[in-house]
């Protein structure tokens, strides 16, 4: 019965066909045609590349002219002569055999040689062995990473933190884990160089604004809001960041993180503040730049820092909110591809942490100390500071630039071995000349640590302010 | 490239109907599918196999034309996040195997649709929407009509 029954069908399917309508069949073999020529047809690619005839390759392979391997550098660049430490650069340092007082190292605390950060290292030391062997993903998350990233949120207040192993590549890794292509960041110019390295990975616009001045930043941000409105569609989905740090290593100078806050609120955009120089100096209890304004937690979506200039450790950190921070647990590519933080560091930090909550009154003594060099700094012929004065970490320029770069930096380099040679250790401050997008003058960076003391602050501004004058005058 | 295969694509999105059974599996769910619709008593067989049509093309329609970007994170900082998944397809080589084969199926299932209704006019109207729906987003340039779903 059911099969008489498909066949009854059947046949009056095909008798349909037959009294099917014309415009239907037509529709029918233009199909067919259309289909007879997609199976024929080749692929290709959208954009044709421009293809040369074999002279112009010939021509163009005989025009090429090989740069050298190695490219032809100076004897006196100085990377090719460098002061060797020997022992730990802590207050008292020697460099190329000479005992100096140290103000160079980014030891703000003095807590490199802190007897009970090298017990806890030493301990862990013990526990666990030197290295980790492996990423976090792959049996590289101990618990004394928990431990810090517990301990660091707890500190910061914030709800979660995220350790990576190398200070450079936190903020390198973090932006780039938020930020992509089509987002639009605002940056300072006189970010560090890992800010910079972090934002030409992440591959969005970059608009630079001029240094701390909010001015300019609020005026790209209002051309930015015209673009917006010619085209709402494509605004919704571009993500805008502003990219700051607390206490700028290249100038010295805090950022106006409450301005900063109130022109986020007003264009929509996020704020990722890098702390590497003000986390364990700003503040009143070290929180950072966000204690010293008095500026709630909640309003930076990201705090980022690296542990190596206060606490004394290797590393870097980023904290704020759990979903935020959560992120960077698999799309920051430093996190996740890089082994992770060697335990005994790890336990260093934590000490250092306990220290900075048992003492906070050291925060105090390392701002008065900071804001007495600035006082005496002042006023040296031939040199002027840059920097605020509760900054620990100040930067000498050359009143007059003598017009070549590679002369300032001889200049400042031989008031330097003058000093080195009175027992007081500085240096220049580096960086890749090429490679930066705002090249800073060259210039003597300070260093103060709680570790100096007033009578040696007195020496080193009266060993400068000689060299300065045998030296340029 | 099969599932589960370690690769070095910076988007899988690309390859993944090249996979091996991958047409097969397609085939095989739009038969399915079919089989459920069939299998509902009131639809009689034009119904079901227009049904079918409508469905089948709506959920090519939002898979493959309108769902932008990908749902997991890709190494080239989200260069893909304003292309739909036939634009993703082979980094935008046209005329690949697999894309003549998802511009054919609809075009065969327009056929048998059309010769089940026994030609009949609404369903003609019905179906031929559908169709025209379906193969006007696979042409080949990356252009967006209207601008719809362009951002």
């Amino acid at each position: 019965m059911a099969m008489a029954a498909e066949q009854w069908v059947l046949v009056e399917m095909v008798q349909a066909l037959y009294e099917a309508p014309a415009y239907h069949l037509i529709l029918e073999g233009i199909l067919i045609l259309w289909i007879i020529r997609l199976v024929f047809s080749k692929t290709y690619k959208l954009q044709e590349r421009s293809d040369l005839t074999a002279k112009e390759k010939e021509e163009l392979i005989e025009e090429w002219q090989p740069e050298p391997l190695v490219p032809p550098v100076s004897k006196n660049h100085p990377a090719l002569n460098y002061s060797i430490v020997s022992g730990p650069p802590t207050h008292n340092i020697v460099v190329n055999g000479k005992e100096c007082i140290n103000f160079a190292s980014f030891n703000f605390l003095g807590l490199l040689a802190n007897p009970r950060v090298k017990a806890a290292a030493l301990a862990s030391l013990k526990k666990y062995g030197v290295g980790t062997c492996g990423p976090r993903g792959f049996y590289g998350t101990f618990d004394v990473h928990l431990d810090l990233e517990e301990r660091l949120a707890k500190f910061m207040r914030t709800e979660e933190a995220i350790i990576y192993s190398y200070g450079f590549s936190t903020i390198a890794s973090a932006i780039p884990a938020y930020s992509k292509r089509g987002d639009i960041v605002f940056v300072d110019s006189a970010a560090c160089f890992a800010i910079q390295k972090g934002l030409q990975a992440s591959r969005s616009d970059i608009k630079l604004f001029k240094h701390n001045d909010v001015a300019d930043l609020e005026r790209l941000l209002k051309e930015q809001e015209i673009e917006d409105q010619k085209n709402p569609r494509k605004a919704r989905v571009t993500r805008r960041f502003i990219v700051v740090e607390g206490l700028y290593m290249n100038t010295g100078t805090v950022c106006p993180l409450p301005e900063l806050v109130k022109l986020k609120y007003k264009y929509k955009a996020r704020i990722f503040l890098e702390e590497s120089l003000s986390f364990g100096v700003l503040g009143e209890h070290g929180r950072g730049v966000t204690e010293h304004y008095g500026i709630s937690i909640d309003d930076i979506d990201l705090i980022s820092a690296n542990m190596e200039n206060a606490l004394a450790s290797v590393g870097g950190f980023c904290c704020g909110r759990s979903f935020v921070v959560d992120h960077q647990r698999l799309s920051g590519q430093g996190y996740c591809f890089s082994a992770s933080l060697p335990p005994l560091l790890a336990a260093a930090a934590i000490e250092a942490l306990n220290i900075m909550e048992e003492k906070p009154g050291i925060f105090a003594v390392l701002k008065k100390k900071c804001q007495h060099i600035h006082k005496s700094l002042q006023g040296i012929s031939g040199l002027k500071v840059v920097g605020e004065s509760l900054s620990p970490a100040l930067h000498l320029q050359l009143e007059e630039s003598t017009g070549s770069r590679e002369k300032d930096v001889q200049q400042l380099q031989e008031i330097i071995i003058h000093c080195m040679n009175k027992g007081i250790a500085l240096t220049q401050a580096r960086y890749l000349d090429k490679e930066e997008k705002c090249l800073p003058p060259p210039s003597i960076r300070i260093v103060v640590t709680v570790e100096q003391t007033e009578e040696e602050l007195e020496r080193a501004v009266s060993t400068i302010r000689e060299a300065a004058q045998a030296v340029l005058l | 490239m099969n599932v589960g295969v370690a690769h070095s694509e910076v988007n899988p999105n690309t390859h993944v109907m090249n996979s091996r059974g991958m047409w097969l599996a397609y085939a095989l769910g739009a038969g399915l599918l079919h089989i459920v619709l069939l299998s509902i008593p009131f639809f009689s067989a034009p119904v079901a196999w227009t049904l079918m049509n409508i469905i089948h093309n709506l959920g090519m329609c939002v898979f493959l034309h309108a769902v932008k970007g990908t749902p997991f994170e890709t190494p080239d900082q989200s260069g893909t996040r304003l292309l739909t998944h036939r634009e993703q397809l082979d980094y935008g080589v046209q005329f690949t195997s697999s894309q003549k084969f998802f511009t054919i199926s609809p075009i065969i299932l327009y056929f048998l649709a059309s010769f089940y209704a026994k030609y009949d006019p609404t369903h003609f109207i019905l179906n031929t929407t559908f169709l025209l729906s379906i193969l006007i987003p696979k042409m080949p340039q990356h252009v967006r009509i209207f601008g719809i779903n362009k951002y």
